[in-house]
């Protein structure tokens, strides 16, 4: 291929990310990041934007709230 | 702390969409998802008329094994939707309630992970998009991207790309969180359902009932308007962005955690 691939690996790059390309389209991202700054940088900030997201909604429910579906549960299996 | 992110994104799509937002596709779609949620909850009916047998305690045991454990998952889904604990609270005891009446007909070994989540979705959609002031679905994916504010930044060089990651990856909890929030709904859920969750394309189409090509384009659009958003508060913290040396300003400081 004549090009330099960019185009191709831009536009796949948040499917790369999610795994969602197949085996082959895979490897030729990879391939192309690695001689291409670039796209290993837009990768990069990818990756980190997915991170800080994951990072920041680790919430975990109020426990009166497990009590309450549990009260709950019981009440709907007695029917 | 009050956060002073930029909101012209979802105020200008509010505006767009009110005036293009279609009532008659609207009851329709929730007509629809009405539907849904009746057909999985059909069978039951004929169940609850028999009376309850020894293997009802037994059912519930293996519900609560099963479904339990998300609980953690789900309010902190419902806290996206919502965007407020009790609601969160309100969403996810009305989704196990839901979930725990149709248990009988989810399929053991299917993904019951995607099963919750679809419940949990389609409760909101009943339960609160309906009240809400605004309610753009089935217009807000319509829009373009110049309607939701900023560009595809196709000036970044390599260098700054590495210094926007590293600035983006200091941020505060509660400033990724409040992006979040500023996020359009739809955007923000495939976001959520693919980010934190690790949903694949086609189980978010089944979860927001969307075909995948409108969950990639939700994505790609939600993912940039939370990187605009997460760089623009990362330059007014004064964190430098698109520079090769990185300077923190002694605001730093304030920033929580």
């Amino acid at each position: 291929m004549s090009d330099c691939g960019c185009e191709k690996a831009k536009r796949e790059l948040e499917e790369y990310l999610h795994h969602e390309l197949s085996g082959m389209d895979a490897a030729d991202v990879r391939e192309h990041m690695e001689t291409c700054a670039d796209c290993a940088g837009e990768h990069r900030v990818g990756l980190v934007l997915t991170e800080v997201v994951k990072r920041a909604c680790r919430d975990t429910a109020p426990e009166e709230l497990r009590a309450q579906v549990l009260v709950k549960l019981r009440e709907l299996q007695a029917h | 702390m009050t956060l002073t992110l930029p909101v012209r994104v979802p105020e200008l799509s509010f505006a767009t969409m009110t005036s293009t937002s279609d009532p008659i596709d609207q009851t329709a779609a929730e007509a629809e998802v009405e539907a849904t949620i009746e057909e999985a909850l059909d069978d039951e009916t004929a169940a609850e008329d028999a009376p309850a047998t020894p293997d009802a305690a037994e059912l519930r045991r293996l519900f609560e094994e099963q479904a339990l454990p998300f609980l953690d998952q789900l309010y902190a889904a419902g806290l996206r939707m919502t965007r407020n604990p009790s609601d969160a609270q309100d969403l996810v005891q009305e989704t196990f309630v839901k979930a725990f009446s149709a248990f009988r007909q989810y399929q053991q070994g299917t993904n019951l992970k995607a099963w919750l989540y679809r419940i949990l979705t389609n409760t909101f959609i009943n339960n609160y998009r309906k009240n809400q002031r605004n309610p753009y679905q089935g217009t807000i994916d319509d829009l373009e991207d110049w309607q939701l504010g900023g560009a595809e930044s196709a000036t970044t060089s390599a260098i700054s790309r590495s210094a926007e990651a590293e600035a983006i990856d200091h941020l505060p909890d509660s400033a990724v969180k409040d992006a979040l929030q500023a996020v359009p709904e739809d955007f923000r859920m495939a976001v959520y359902f693919a980010d934190v969750e690790g949903f694949s394309y086609q189980e978010i189409a089944d979860i927001m009932k969307t075909p995948v090509g409108t969950v990639m384009s939700r994505l790609h659009r939600g993912r940039r308007l939370l990187r605009e958003l997460l760089t623009d508060y990362a330059q007014e913290r004064g964190i430098q962005v698109g520079a090769t040396s990185r300077r923190r300003s002694t605001k730093k400081e304030e920033v929580p955690e």
